[in-house]
């Protein structure tokens, strides 16, 4: 007799979306609850900790729309590169290269701000930064679309190695004194990029104290816009078609080819473009300054089903849990850095967990079943 | 529906969010900046903060030297630690990561920002001219105002000098002139460059054939590197003493291992390595933590006043202030009379009489009672006669400084220093 395994999995035939968010409710409090008695253990007050994550610190400090302005600073590049790479993924396109393309996308943003940043006013060499950013960082990913469109080779290992190359291209830049960098502060006897030119940094809008990055309303317009795309257009049908079957999409009459590369541009381009805009927002280039969008954009992503308005959710509810984590952490010993990086992981963790459950049920194996 | 359900979400999230924030401004501020009961309050309204580059319950390397720093001069100064605001974990290579920590930082109330790596210099001087209010100051860095921003290093090099001397006496009697040095960097960054110097001319000052060969590993820490290093020091150039400018005590051990000895950096290692570590180049960071601590809170409130009240934006103290020395010399070890010849020659630096990089060479005459004698020759300073400009080694003068010629500048020891003396072989 064959050994069987004690449970198997089976399908929820009732995953409604009332259930679905009741479970995720129920969720987030099992990890809050899980991660009280983490921080118990380290001698700190859970609901004082919590309390100063979910405001971010924000009351009662002295500059709080300082911490609102940097709360979006790493809210806006989160959410479109998870609205990006949910394009790919909803072809089963599995882009992993979310770092590498941001990367080249602010490279390339960067290589526009020193090279045209003295010229050029201030709105058209954010455009142009943004246009630079945006072709850097897919042409990046496009060659890989290309080269699984005719060779058929394996998208997931190739933008993952070349989240490497980017990085260390970018760190060659960064590290290499040298007289044709112009990249680097030529007054510093160490390497160091120089800040960009004035009109290369993001333009603001000031209201009152509070300058609004003009990012998050160019990212609050792609989310918009790829809501529309996705839900009411032929490029948007013609991306469900080939996630759900290729050979359907071909049967049908569509060009998978140039569909899969069509849509894998514009989701690098996007990412690119989000890396435009952190370094413009930054107003200077930096060795590494991804903050792990790229891998943290698949976890939103998919905690989100693909699903636009599901990403802005996911990826707001992140970023404050990471910006909370750093405000709530200041103050206690205790709680280092990597104790947020590992409370941050472990509700994650477990959200992703009761998402399986909503769908799929263990059932005790039958053992007539076995016979 | 799923979409409503979405939706109705994210206004309840952030419905709670205005809500917690509305209630916890409401008249009740200082509640809530430093609500909990696990963080006592201190003994003063000054508050300090720290940006670390990893974290700072870290028990060895860079953040913890200047964790322990900064707790150190807290206590003397009667603040609790605990009251330390710290975002650690920083990487100094994200300029927006380190903009957003200071933000953190002075946000939660900090009078006084210490940022510890190079690499946060960008930032730290951005948000000195944002924050007027609030004190800036950045170790290792050379960005300063006139106010409340400033930038502190070490004379370690002097440090360097002293365990120089311990290497050179050991090679004597070893009858070896072949010392190794595990480097970070060498001519790339004053700091390594300056080191390795200062080191080589320890050396030679005891051991006037003594050659330094530098071994450079392109990264500030990598243990399997650092050993490496060492041994391929030891199997090439059959190096009886090893120094090093890395993180980890792993030249130190390989010395051991070859029944070599050696000279480590930051820590004392001779717990590590008893039978081969003689002393470290070691820094006393809260010598500066407390003084700049100090003068902040004696600018009561006014920030702008700090630079002023340091005497200056670019503290750089040595062994004269306690800053630096090199650790107590494992004298089971060590070549016999050498901690007479560093106590001398540390006096003598602290007298002001004389620094490393002079055009005074120094020489010992040591007595059969012990005492040492200092002997001072005026001799021209040499280099190899390269420098690295741009990334390229191009022919430089060979003399750095004349007989009898006052030292090199401190920008230069600090900030510029690009090439080698005579005496230092790269590879």
């Amino acid at each position: 007799m064959k050994k069987q395994p004690l449970f198997h999995v089976v399908k929820r035939e009732n995953a409604g979306p009332a259930r679905q968010l009741l479970s995720y409710v129920a969720a987030v409090v099992l990890a809050l609850a899980v991660g009280a008695v983490l921080l118990w253990v380290q001698g700190v007050e859970p609901i004082t900790f919590y309390k100063q994550l979910i405001t971010m610190g924000i009351p009662g400090s002295r500059y709080p729309w300082r911490a609102l302005e940097n709360f979006i600073k790493l809210f806006v590049p989160l959410l479109i590169v998870s609205l990006a790479l949910s394009l790919a993924f909803k072809m089963r396109f599995w882009n992993i290269g979310g770092e590498g393309q941001f990367i080249m996308g602010t490279f390339w943003a960067g290589f526009a701000a020193m090279k045209l940043g003295e010229s050029l006013p201030q709105p058209l060499m954010i455009v142009v930064m943004a246009a630079a950013g945006a072709l850097g960082g897919g042409l990046y990913g496009v060659f890989v679309a290309a080269l699984k469109v005719r060779f058929s080779t394996n998208e997931t290992l190739l933008t993952l190695m070349l989240n490497y190359v980017a990085l260390y291209f970018l760190q060659y830049f960064a590290e290499t004194k040298a007289g044709w960098n112009f990249f680097l502060d030529p007054q510093s006897a160490r390497p160091k990029f120089v800040k960009f030119p004035a009109s290369a940094q993001m333009i603001t809008i000031p209201i009152g104290p509070f300058n609004l990055n003009l990012s998050l309303i160019a990212a609050i317009a792609v989310c918009i816009i790829l809501f529309v795309y996705l839900n009411y257009t032929k490029g948007g049908y013609e991306i469900a078609v080939v996630g759900d079957s290729p050979n359907t999409a071909r049967y049908a009459g569509m060009k998978v080819g140039k569909i899969v590369i069509r849509t894998i541009f514009l989701s690098a381009a996007l990412i690119g473009m989000a890396g435009a805009f952190q370094v413009s927002s930054a107003g200077i280039l930096s060795a590494s300054l991804t903050n792990d969008v790229g891998w943290t954009g698949v976890v939103v992503a998919w905690l989100a089903k693909l699903n636009t308005v599901g990403i802005v959710v996911a990826s707001l509810l992140i970023t404050v849990l990471q910006f909370g984590c750093q405000a709530a952490s200041t103050t206690y010993p205790s709680i280092d850095a990597n104790f947020a990086n590992l409370l941050q992981g472990v509700i994650l963790f477990i959200v992703l967990a009761a998402d399986f459950f909503t769908r799929f049920q263990l059932v005790r194996t039958k053992k007539e079943a076995v016979k | 529906m799923k979409k409503i359900l979405a939706l109705a979400l994210a206004a309840a999230m952030s419905l709670s969010l205005a809500a917690c924030g509305g209630g916890n401004n409401g008249g009740n501020n200082s509640a809530a900046s430093n609500p909990s009961s696990a963080v006592p309050a201190g003994d003063s309204d000054f508050k300090v903060g720290a940006i670390y580059i990893t974290s700072q319950n870290d028990m060895a390397g860079y953040t913890f030297q200047h964790h322990n720093g900064i707790t150190t001069a807290m206590k003397a100064l009667g603040l609790d630690p605990a009251d330390l605001i710290i975002v650690d974990g920083v990487p100094d290579t994200d300029d927006t990561a380190v903009a957003t920590a200071i933000d953190t930082v002075v946000n939660q109330g900090a009078d006084i920002v210490f940022g510890i790596s190079f690499g946060y210099i960008n930032a730290m001087d951005e948000k000195a001219a944002q924050y007027p209010d609030v004190i800036f100051s950045h170790g290792t860095g050379y960005m300063a105002n006139d106010t409340n921003f400033n930038n502190y290093f070490g004379r370690i090099y002097q440090a360097r000098y002293l365990t120089g001397i311990a290497a050179g006496m050991k090679s004597l009697e070893l009858g070896n002139d072949s010392i190794g040095y595990v480097a970070a960097y060498n001519r790339q960054y004053a700091e390594t460059c300056s080191g390795i110097n200062a080191f080589a001319l320890g050396a030679q000052s005891a051991n006037p054939d003594a050659v330094v060969h530098v071994n450079v590993i392109d990264t500030w820490g990598d243990e399997a590197l650092e050993r490496q290093a060492a041994q391929a020091l030891i199997d090439t150039y059959n190096c009886g003493v090893i120094s090093q400018h890395c993180d980890s005590a792993q030249p130190q051990l390989v010395a051991q291992e070859n029944n070599a000895f050696g000279c480590g950096y930051n820590s004392d290692m001779t717990e590590q390595a008893p039978n081969a570590h003689l002393t470290s180049a070691i820094w006393h960071w809260n010598v500066y933590y407390q003084t700049a601590i100090e003068a902040a809170m004696a600018c009561n409130g006014d920030a702008s006043k700090f630079v002023e009240n340091m005497g200056g934006n670019a503290y750089y103290a040595g062994l004269a202030e306690g800053f630096v020395d090199a650790s107590p010399l494992n004298e089971a070890i060590a070549a016999p009379n050498t901690k007479a010849v560093m106590d001398a020659v540390r006096d003598l630096m602290i007298s002001g009489e004389w620094d490393v990089f002079s055009g005074v060479k120094l020489s010992y005459n040591i007595s059969d009672d012990g005492k040492v004698e200092i002997v001072k020759l005026d001799a021209p300073l040499y280099s190899d006669g390269v420098e690295l400009k741009d990334g390229v080694l191009v022919d430089r003068d060979f003399e750095i400084v004349p007989a009898g010629g006052p030292s090199v500048d401190d920008g230069v020891i600090k900030g510029s220093m690009n090439y080698n003396v005579a005496g230092v072989i790269e590879g």
